[in-house]
């Protein structure tokens, strides 16, 4: 990769986007131009919100007026302030008063004795207070008010009645008040209008409102029957708060600023990628570019460094700007009754900023890759800026959800891109260094692996003539299914194997919910070998293998199996599991030390393992744990998605990739880390022998062992002399002596170097990429001859 | 210092399956000599053109230009080339004197070198007063003399020039021709595709007549027009192409 003419196409494509009015609208101007307008509709939404009073029509208030045993409600036509959080609230509210209709009949007191000539009577008073109610909702309705507070006739009589009784109880008349009836109080009714958002907000604050009223009332009846008040109340909580102002707000601003500056990273990388690509398409300048001397890849570099950096500015532009006019009007909003933001609002923190952008960067390289790849697909810029919206759609949920209360960083969290890094920036602004620290290693490794896919994606993109020279297809799935079946390649292409590894995963996640559904009430090994034989068969290799027939050429070669392995090279396969299997046991305590597992995921495990031993025989949980996996995930790991992989052209990526979607479909993530790893080392030996079967009988080896390990601590305990060997560092767990894992791993590399010298078969992407590599720098220099100047002069 | 053999170039198509767009063409041509390649539009002149230029991957076949290879080679074939053609247009924001510089600089060339090399493009070429003039703002012409200028800037010992007389007017045309004519006098090994036959015979020292892929005849003129027993050439290609098409 020549650095010169990267800087040169960067310095070029840089230039050519700041003279386009377009692209400099939306890095620079919008941003200047789009917070302080924001900022200006909100702080005209806040005046019209403040101006907007709710009206809450308050019916039969003149009863309680007139009752002054009770605590005050309302006081100059507002409730009493007392009775309110903010006090300010209290003029927010706007009362609007209106008499029961029944409130001039005298309260009726329920009794047995009650007359039945005042039925008439009675009727008439219930059907005003029912017009009276049904005018009110009528109001609610058309949001001419926001709540109804309809307190029935007799309620105030009622209170006061209770507190009577009360007193008297207190005052030795016990059995006095022993024959008066229990007093009954009508309820208040609170209406209101859940569909408008005003309606219930308003409704919450006259809840409260009451809460607190009600609070007093019972304060004063305690009061009045001489129990002391704490008898209902024994204890008040005396709130502390150990986190600083600084904390607090670190803790607000690392759920805003991650959100914010992912979004615009990825719009800000968006639309330039979509000029410098379909752009330079649709204006036949690729061509030119092409065939020059710069190599796909320097091109790439510069366009992506040019996207990178306009990723970069559009989101610290858009973070400055938002910062300083939601400054702005948050000061003015502060001004404001009943809005008490300002203080929260302060600019962060300087670490705090500093350790965003230094993630802004991964990620704004990690989308400035994906949408030049997105782009350099696009025949045009219309077609372009489709693909925004699949972006934004896959990258949503991952900002979103680590926003969500309760997501913390863990291991699988870490692992997933973009949430990864949302949440360490936020574990950093948190100042939870130590939290941070220890998952700072998989969401690094991770995001840069996905930086360095996406960025080979653009590259491979841009090698594609097909991409590059793509003309209009008619849009007709039936000659597109035919064009697949009756063109096909001898080995699957690219996209087949990608498609394989999310038709593996999207049938495991439905025969996931599936099982879960019918798992009996107490699971026998006879449901545990058909739940692994589906999620082997069915999921794993049933798919490669339809795949393999139906959409390549030479299904067999596809699913490498025409070469016949020699003996030896079977036998290197199985001594090479059983040499890693040492290092494979440490690696996986690493890992679950590393990154423990869940206890109610541990107990599941060792569930299932008490279950394998429950198996008629012996040698059937090998079956299902050994050589099953080794041939399914096999025939499709190693054999179709490596085969399709290795179009790639570098034998070293497809067997990482391979080693990933391999890693992947093993559910936990403290597995899925260890079988990756595994996983490099049956791809390498895929590619170099060629052949499935060293794969499985090493897949099949390791399993193997690996199952046979969780039997050895009986054995331990019956031969000690064991122990010079293996160790149980841990009740159940069993670890190799490390000089035997030294001994081991050094025979292993023996191996691997003598898999090295074996010739492998190289597929034409990786013989032309090769060749390519070899091309000498030395003759880049400059072919115009003296003479020819002369001549042309 | 080109040298075709066997080249084939097959695409799939959606309807019609694997397509032939180009079928074991093979030729060769010599530093000197402006080569011509004759064809109706689909004969596949411009697919062989740009697996010349790299742009795109022959199927099978080699094709080797000042002694590297186009497929395994593709950066040091494009240090020996100049490629001219309808779809490798200039930049819209940039001036005629950058973009000559920007492609100079990819090629390699040295300040010094560069700034005299263009100097004497820009005078030669007759682009002095579009030199600080917009691509966008640039006539058909303009963006033709800018294109060459790219393309030779570095002065490649192959030029390949695909349709490139297409949509300019009697005079440019005329420059442009007279341009190529000066640098095969110069040495240059010059592929010219084109579909006008006034062109071919006004310039062309060797001419290749394609139709659908393949090469239906290949020699000089007169070699041609002997084999053929036709001294227009015009009409020896309409005989070539229509006697094709009745066998096929």
């Amino acid at each position: 990769m020549n650095w010169r003419n990267i800087r040169l196409i960067y310095a070029r494509e840089i230039r050519d986007q700041l003279r386009d009015r377009r692209t400099l609208f939306m890095i620079a101007v919008l941003p200047m131009l789009l917070y302080p307008l924001l900022g200006m509709s909100v702080f005209q939404l806040s005046q019209f919100v403040r101006k907007s009073e709710p009206v809450i029509l308050i019916i039969g208030a003149e009863q309680l007026q007139a009752e002054h045993t009770l605590p005050p409600l309302f006081e100059n036509g507002k409730f009493a302030a007392n009775l309110m959080a903010d006090p300010k609230l209290a003029d927010w509210l706007h009362l609007e008063f209106a008499p029961n209709e029944n409130a001039a009949t005298p309260p009726s007191v329920p009794s047995a004795k009650k007359p039945h000539a005042h039925a008439s009577g009675g009727e008439d008073a219930e059907s005003a207070r029912d017009a009276v109610l049904i005018a009110a909702e009528e109001r609610l309705k058309t949001g001419d008010v926001q709540v109804v507070l309809h307190f029935p006739a007799d309620f105030g009589h009622r209170l006061r009645e209770l507190h009577a009784q009360i007193k008297a109880r207190a005052e030795g008349g016990h059995e006095q008040a022993a024959r008066l009836p229990p007093v009954d109080i009508p309820r208040p009714q609170l209406t209101s209008n859940s569909s408008k958002e005003k309606s219930a907000i308003a409704n919450m604050q006259v809840e409260q409102v009451l809460d607190a009223w009600r609070s007093q009332i019972g304060r004063e009846n305690l009061l009045a029957s001489e129990i002391p008040a704490n008898v209902v109340r024994p204890f008040d909580l005396q709130p502390h708060d150990i986190a600083e102002r600084r904390q607090q707000q670190a803790l607000m601003w690392s759920k805003i600023l991650p959100f914010v500056l992912i979004i615009w990273a990825l719009t800000g990388a968006f639309y330039p990628a979509v000029d410098l690509c379909a752009g330079e398409k649709e204006r036949g300048t690729l061509e030119t570019l092409l065939s020059s001397p710069a190599a796909r890849i320097e091109i790439v570099w510069g366009k992506l460094l040019t996207v990178m950096t306009f990723s970069t500015a559009t989101a610290l532009l858009n973070l400055a700007s938002l910062g300083m006019t939601a400054r702005y009007v948050m000061t003015q909003l502060s001004a404001m009754p009943r809005v008490d933001l300002a203080e929260g609002m302060q600019l962060p923190p300087i670490p705090s900023l500093l350790w965003l952008v230094a993630a802004l960067l991964p990620m704004s390289a990690f989308f400035s890759a994906l949408c030049l790849a997105c782009a350099a697909f696009a025949r045009s810029t219309k077609e372009g800026q489709y693909y925004l919206i699949p972006l934004f759609l896959v990258s949503m949920p991952l900002m979103m959800l680590p926003l969500q209360p309760g997501i913390e960083l863990n291991l699988g969290n870490s692992l997933v891109p973009i949430m990864g890094v949302v949440l360490l920036v936020m574990s950093l602004v948190q100042s939870n260094y130590a939290e941070a620290l220890r998952y700072f290693v998989p969401v690094c490794a991770v995001t840069l692996v996905c930086c360095h896919l996406a960025i080979r994606w653009a590259v491979y993109q841009f090698n594609q003539e097909s991409v590059l020279f793509r003309e209009s297809e008619r849009l007709d799935p039936k000659r597109w299914l035919v064009h697949l079946v009756r063109d096909r390649q001898d080995t699957p292409t690219l996209a087949q194997a990608f498609f394989c590894v999310t038709l593996i995963y999207v049938i495991q996640f439905f025969v996931q919910i599936a099982v879960s559904a019918h798992v009996p009430a107490v699971p026998d090994f006879r449901f545990l070998t058909l739940v692994l034989f589906i999620s082997q068969v069915v999921c794993i290799a049933l798919p490669a293998l339809l795949m393999a027939i139906i959409l390549t050429g030479r299904p067999r070669q596809s699913l490498l199996l025409v070469r016949v392995p020699r003996l030896i090279t079977c036998m290197v396969a199985v001594s090479l599991a059983v040499l890693l299997h040492p290092l494979g046991l440490q690696l996986a305590t690493w890992i679950r030390e590393l990154y423990p597992v869940q206890h109610e995921v541990q107990s599941d495990l060792e569930g299932f393992t008490q279950l394998l031993q429950t198996a008629p025989y012996a040698w059937l949980p090998y079956v299902i744990m050994a050589v099953l996996p080794a041939f399914c995930e096999e025939l499709a790991f190693r054999g179709f998605v490596l085969s399709g992989l290795r179009h790639i052209g570098s034998k070293w990526w497809a067997i990482g990739l391979s080693a990933v979607f391999f890693g992947m479909a093993h559910g936990l993530a403290q597995q899925s880390l260890a079988a990756a790893i595994v996983g490099l080392a049956i791809g390498y030996i895929a590619v170099q022998t060629g052949s499935i079967v060293p794969c499985m009988l090493f897949h099949m080896t390791y399993n193997g062992l690996m199952f046979a390990t969780q039997l050895w601590p009986q054995a331990l305990q019956q031969h000690p002399g064991l122990t010079n060997v293996v160790y149980e560092p841990s009740p159940g767990q069993i670890l190799y002596t490390w000089p035997l894992m030294l001994l081991c791993g050094g025979l292993a590399a023996v191996l691997f170097a003598w898999l090295k010298r074996l010739p492998y078969q190289a597929t034409r992407e990786e013989q032309i990429s090769d060749a390519r590599s070899r091309q000498s720098l030395q003759a880049f220099a400059p072919v115009a001859s003296e003479p020819a100047k002369s001549q042309l002069s | 210092m080109i040298d075709v053999r066997s080249l084939t170039k097959a695409y799939s198509d959606l309807t019609r399956g694997e397509v032939l767009a180009l079928s074991q063409l093979t030729f060769s041509a010599k530093a000197g000599q402006v080569y011509g390649l004759l064809g109706p539009n689909g004969a596949g002149k411009t697919t062989a053109l740009r697996i010349l230029s790299t742009v795109l991957q022959p199927t099978s076949g080699t094709a080797i230009i000042g002694g590297f290879d186009c497929v395994t080679q593709p950066e040091m074939v494009r240090h020996q080339i100049g490629f001219i053609s309808a779809n490798t247009a200039v930049y819209d924001r940039m001036t005629a004197w950058e973009m000559v510089e920007y492609f100079g600089r990819l090629y390699g060339l040295d300040d010094d070198e560069l700034r005299e090399r263009m100097e004497l493009l820009f005078e030669r070429l007759q682009m002095q007063e579009i030199r600080d003039l917009l691509g966008a703002k640039m006539s058909t012409g303009m963006k033709q003399k800018v294109s060459i200028a790219r393309a030779i800037v570095h002065d490649p010992p192959v030029l390949i020039f695909d349709e490139a007389t297409t949509g300019l007017d009697v005079l440019v045309a005329r420059a442009l021709l007279d341009t190529v004519a000066e640098l095969r006098d110069q040495g240059k090994c010059i592929l010219f595709s084109t579909h006008i036959m006034r062109e071919a015979e006004r310039l062309c020292d060797r001419v290749a007549i394609m139709h659908r892929g393949h090469i239906l005849a290949e020699g000089t003129l007169d070699e041609l027009r002997d084999q053929h027993a036709e001294r227009d050439l015009e009409e020896l290609f309409f005989q070539l192409i229509r006697r094709e098409m009745v066998s096929t």
